[in-house]
């Protein structure tokens, strides 16, 4: 809850080519708490996301990162400032065990040989943090592993390298039940221990059942960045849809609107949006 | 004017602060200690050597910290060797677990409860759990009492549990029945599991730090338990907390306790199988698998599953308008709801809670999960040991 966002983007473009993906967008990050990014296929999830991780670079806009300006030109850029990213397809090689994948291509030495003691340790401590109880072994190989557990590891290596800001993309997308209760956990705990995580889902149970704030992208426009205790799920749905609700989104004609209510710091006066559902 | 505290209460407060420090936090230097209890260096290593003498702690080698100076050594509770036993009778199992002083589960026995089965048939039972744990214990172990998690409503003086509509006892002596069973030289408490679920998230979960939480636990029924300012509140004979009985529809459903329109009526176990058009199941694993068929796209399953959570948001709004808590925690069934419903509960409660109220309210699932009964079980019994720590070393 502090009140300098860890992340900050303002006025963010983005195009490829003749396309504009991201309009003047902006987005706050906040270490402690989980911030939703949702909005419908195609609205600039994922490109923004990889603004962010240093993939893409913008076109227009600024960076702040506590609260001071940054440049992410590549993911070394992004991964230096503590910014990881678990995508959906988690990227975990299935032929390693959970403690090569969590240290792949970042292995400690110990002279010229691995230092395997002080990654499993490493690796230990790390899921100990995060309550994780589901893993038996720290030397299984991933391919035993079921969708959840796999999400854990991918999540757990995001979190290894002293990372602030975790981005985590779909995470419960190919989950049952049992497991994305337990994913969920997991991303509302790696928030209460301190970082910042912004959750890209669809499914409005996850959003509202970890998220702090939500954020709401609308054909590249950031229509709405509010708190989750000021808003009602048929306005998040609203948003996604149509780019406004209420006294929320986009004003005047879609395309004109601009930023709307986006804000740097999404602060909503709570008489204009918790009116909803009355 | 009264008279200042005695030089002797004192120490023993002293004692109980720097144990209870180490019973939750874990392995704790000396010099960590001094800075947390705001005591000096030598009084610390008084405070230590008697507690070490009583064989309630030990000192161990210090950790790698990598830094300069001489190290501290690390202060870590007997474990193994200090410990409580705690029961957890529920509606549809029996638990029993041997835990030690830092809140570690050691051992535990599970048994299947018939539902129905009376305590006069379930004391022998949990004793016998107790007894087979007794035997594989190492060393020369000092159980310092036994906590039971109950539910059930519970007369807090002497642990009669009265009225417990989910698992059909009226007023059984839990209490007496159990230390008879145990031929017991230790003091039994018990309490209801909600409370003791709530203290023990307090104590060492994700309440931790929390003065204001209200720990919702579903099991067939649902029962809070609160703690306010830092206080569990239990009310005059210890009842209360029954917040599945608020009446929520006038002439509603009748619900098991013999009124109607109770609230566990529209998000208990009964109110969600009905819904969903089972109510010949009953049991956790039947309300999960409409959590399940809900996510696999049964529509009826999913339209039971958002009308129970936008019953529970409009519970929880009332909640949160009557005590202003800081955390809502939903435990046991409850848990399984809110995350299968947590866009109903949410948009409800936003909807029906006092923007005031509301503000700085964070809901959340337990983070010692089923254990917190047990582990909560095992606080109660280690409350005496940390009030007066030598008296029962």
């Amino acid at each position: 809850m502090s009140a300098t966002p860890l992340l900050e983007l303002r006025g963010i473009d983005k195009s490829f080519g003749p396309v504009q993906v991201l309009r003047d967008v902006a987005f706050a990050a906040h270490a402690g708490e989980v911030t939703a990014l949702v909005g419908d296929n195609g609205a600039g999830k994922s490109t923004l996301v990889k603004c962010i991780s240093g993939i893409h670079p913008t076109d227009a806009g600024e960076f702040l990162f506590d609260g001071s300006p940054v440049a992410i030109h590549s993911p070394r850029d992004a991964a230096a400032l503590g910014i990881e990213v678990v995508y959906q397809d988690l990227a975990l090689c299935d032929n390693l065990d959970i403690v090569q994948n969590m240290f792949l291509g970042r292995e400690k030495r110990n002279g010229i040989v691995l230092d395997e003691p002080t990654m499993e340790q490493m690796a230990a401590e790390t899921l100990a943090g995060l309550s994780v109880r589901t893993v038996k072994s720290l030397r299984q190989h991933v391919s035993s592993l079921s969708g959840g557990q796999r999400q854990t590891v991918a999540i757990a290596k995001a979190v290894l390298w002293n990372s602030r800001l975790v981005i985590l993309d779909e995470p419960t997308a190919a989950l049952g039940v049992a497991q994305t209760a337990q994913v969920l956990e997991l991303v509302r705990r790696l928030a209460d221990n301190g970082l910042a995580v912004v959750l890209i889902s669809h499914n409005m149970n996850d959003v509202f059942a970890v998220s702090d704030r939500v954020a709401a992208l609308y054909l590249g426009q950031m229509v709405a960045q509010v708190k989750t205790t000021d808003i009602t799920h048929a306005q998040v749905v609203e948003l996604i849809t149509a780019g406004r609700s209420g006294g929320l989104g986009l004003t005047g004609e879609p395309g004109q609107g601009g930023n709307g209510t986006g804000t740097g710091t999404g602060e909503q006066p709570a008489g204009s949006t918790a009116g909803g559902d009355r | 004017m009264p008279p200042g505290p005695s030089q002797e209460e004192i120490r023993r407060q002293n004692l109980g602060a720097l144990l209870r420090h180490v019973h939750v936090h874990g392995a704790t230097s000396r010099a960590e200690l001094t800075t947390a209890l705001g005591l000096n260096r030598s009084t610390i290593g008084a405070l230590t050597a008697d507690l070490a003498a009583a064989g309630l702690v030990s000192e161990g080698a210090p950790k790698e910290t990598g830094r300069a100076g001489r190290p501290s050594p690390v202060v870590r509770p007997e474990s193994t060797r200090i410990h409580a036993y705690a029961y957890s009778i529920e509606v549809d199992r029996l638990r029993a677990a041997r835990v030690g002083l830092g809140g570690v589960v050691l051992d535990r026995r599970e048994l299947d409860r018939p539902r129905g089965l009376l305590v006069a048939e379930a004391a022998p039972l949990l004793a016998g759990a107790v007894k087979e744990m007794q035997q594989q214990v190492p060393g020369d172990p000092v159980c310092v009492g036994i906590g039971v998690a109950v539910c059930g409503m519970v007369r807090r003086d002497d642990g009669l549990v009265r009225l417990a509509p989910t698992t059909g006892w009226v007023d059984e002596p839990v209490g007496a029945a159990l230390g008879a069973e145990l031929g017991a030289d230790v003091p039994v408490t018990v309490r209801n599991v909600a409370d003791v679920a709530a203290f023990a998230e307090h104590a060492r979960g994700v309440a931790a730090g929390c003065d204001n939480v209200v720990y919702l636990y579903g099991d067939v029924g649902v029962g809070a338990g609160i703690i306010a300012g830092g206080r569990r509140v239990t009310g005059h004979g210890g009842y209360g907390g029954e917040v599945g009985h608020m009446k929520v529809v006038r002439d509603g459903e009748r619900c098991e306790c013999g009124s109607r329109g109770c609230w566990e009526t529209q998000i208990g176990e009964h109110g969600l199988l009905r819904n969903a058009g089972r109510s010949d199941a009953q049991g956790r694993e039947a309300l999960l698998a409409v959590f399940d068929a809900a996510d696999r796209g049964d529509a009826r399953a999913g339209a039971a599953v958002r009308q129970a959570g936008d019953w529970l948001g409009f519970g929880v709004a009332n909640l949160v308008n009557i005590f202003n808590p800081e955390m809502v925690i939903f435990g046991g069934t409850m848990r399984d709801l809110y995350l299968a419903a947590a866009a109903q509960i949410r948009s409800r409660l936003n909807a029906n809670a006092l923007p005031a109220c509301l503000e700085h309210v964070r809901l959340r699932t337990p983070k010692l999960g089923d254990d917190a009964a047990l582990i909560g079980a095992a606080e109660l019994a280690f409350e005496r040991l940390l009030a007066d720590p030598l008296d029962n070393g």
